[in-house]
């Protein structure tokens, strides 16, 4: 299967039949990103790295993003340099490498692909795993001059003055946490929250409408019809996307942003973690 | 109450692992669970199959019983069940082999960060406790029913 070239920008995809003829191919680095934390080590795809979305892009002492010299670190450990293309693949239909490349973006690192299906597909068409873990030369990745927050990110403020200011705010979590009839995703109630509901006029799009069973991304005019013919959306439009810690709505900022081509699209990580908990926030309910 | 001495043997191993090998030591145990599942021809007392809302996939708990009231666990996971859940499972059908059901239920929980280390134990990796609770469970269902027996027999 091909990628659909009617998507906005059908390079930042490419198929696991592609992936598997060039895993040798210089200028590209393969990059695994799960969320269960030992599957890399379970086997991965011939040559690709791992990146942990908490332990390599994460600051755990202030909940935020690791700053622009540890970017660079990870990169140059891992032989990545500002022109190589990032191929990124994982569990889950792919949260964590959108997050995985959100997060790269966030750094302006330009050259970033999604492998399309993820991890599942690879491991479904019966295409080979290995657990040997391969050492790149480390490279001199330039420290980024800065973390392009304001571009792609979204903080409290700025999704409460989207919703006060009736912008488009998509809630890309399950109908239940939209509706506020649970405090916390299905497979995961060790992650409540004190409040159920949404952020006011926010839009529930669950995450899961724009991929197929297989993981892969719907086609083009799937998509246009969830975002643009049915929500009404605009190209032009500024988006806030959230989930509850900002994996989910990372994969619905790529739909946006490279299969649909919004280009003002951002993702509010503090999401329902952030926003279910915070003192004086207004919630929404439609129970 | 103090771990069963097949468990405290297998906390005892990994006390002593540094984060990588304890690591390794954890993919080999998850290799391991293919092996404990149920195998062809054997019979249990009590079965507990159901998808699990924590682990993503179908978890299936079987419970056999020996003579001496000692328990003997098999557990199946489906494939969208995580690592460090699956290594639980073989340490645990290993660490509480022959252990009674009673005793099962006095097991605390606090063995799972000294086995799996502090940084295995995190956001999105919590279902790494939940097989001991589900083992608990059907060890607990497995003892009503015997109570219920118990006092049919004697009414």
């Amino acid at each position: 299967m091909s990628i659909d070239s009617n998507y906005a920008h059908p390079d930042a995809l490419v198929t696991t039949s592609w992936m598997a003829d060039h895993l040798k191919d210089p200028g590209i680095r393969i990059i695994e990103s799960n969320e269960d934390i030992l599957l890399y080590d379970m086997g991965h795809v011939p040559g690709a790295v791992h990146i942990d979305w908490q332990r390599d892009l994460q600051d755990h002492t202030i909940r935020d993003y690791i700053q622009p010299e540890a970017f660079a670190a990870l990169c140059s450990k891992n032989g990545i340099t500002p022109e190589t293309t990032c191929i990124f693949y994982g569990d889950k239909s792919n949260w964590w490498s959108c997050y995985a490349l959100w997060v790269f973006r966030l750094f302006g690192h330009e050259k970033v692909k999604i492998m399309d299906g993820g991890r599942d597909k690879w491991i479904e068409e019966g295409r080979p795993l290995t657990r040997e873990v391969p050492h790149y030369e480390k490279t001199a990745y330039p420290v980024p001059s800065k973390r392009r927050d304001a571009e792609i990110r979204a903080f409290y403020d700025d999704a409460l003055a989207q919703s006060r200011g009736k912008l488009p705010l998509i809630d890309v979590r399950s109908p239940g946490e939209f509706k506020g009839l649970v405090t916390h995703m299905p497979e995961y109630p060790q992650e409540g929250v004190l409040r159920g509901g949404h952020i006011p006029g926010a839009h529930g799009i669950p995450w899961k409408q724009a991929v197929n069973n297989d993981a892969t991304f719907k086609t083009a005019e799937e998509l246009r019809k969830i975002y643009q013919t049915d929500l009404g959306l605009k190209p032009d439009d500024q988006i806030i996307a959230y989930c509850r810690i900002g994996e989910r709505s990372s994969h619905t900022w790529f739909v946006l942003n490279y299969l649909l081509g919004f280009d003002k699209v951002r993702n509010y990580d503090g999401s329902w973690t952030e926003w279910g908990n915070r003192v004086g926030a207004p919630i929404e309910k439609s129970l | 109450m103090s771990y069963p001495a097949k468990l405290s043997a297998i906390i005892e191993l990994f006390s002593g692992l540094p984060d990588a090998e304890k690591r390794e030591t954890l993919i080999a145990y998850a290799d391991q669970a293919k092996s404990q599942e149920p195998r062809e021809g054997e019979s249990f007392d009590l079965e507990d199959v159901r998808k699990d809302e924590e682990c993503t996939d179908t978890v299936a708990i079987y419970l056999r019983l020996d003579e001496q009231g000692g328990a003997h666990f098999r557990i199946s996971l489906g494939p969208q069940v995580q690592t460090l859940t699956r290594a639980m499972s073989s340490i645990l059908c290993k660490g509480l082999e022959g252990i009674s059901p009673a005793d099962i239920l006095e097991i605390p929980a606090d063995f799972v960060p000294k086995i799996v280390g502090a940084e295995l134990v995190r956001l999105r990796s919590q279902t790494v406790y939940y097989l001991l609770t589900r083992i608990k469970s059907v060890s607990k269902v497995w003892l009503q029913r015997q109570r219920n027996e118990t006092q049919d027999n004697n009414g």
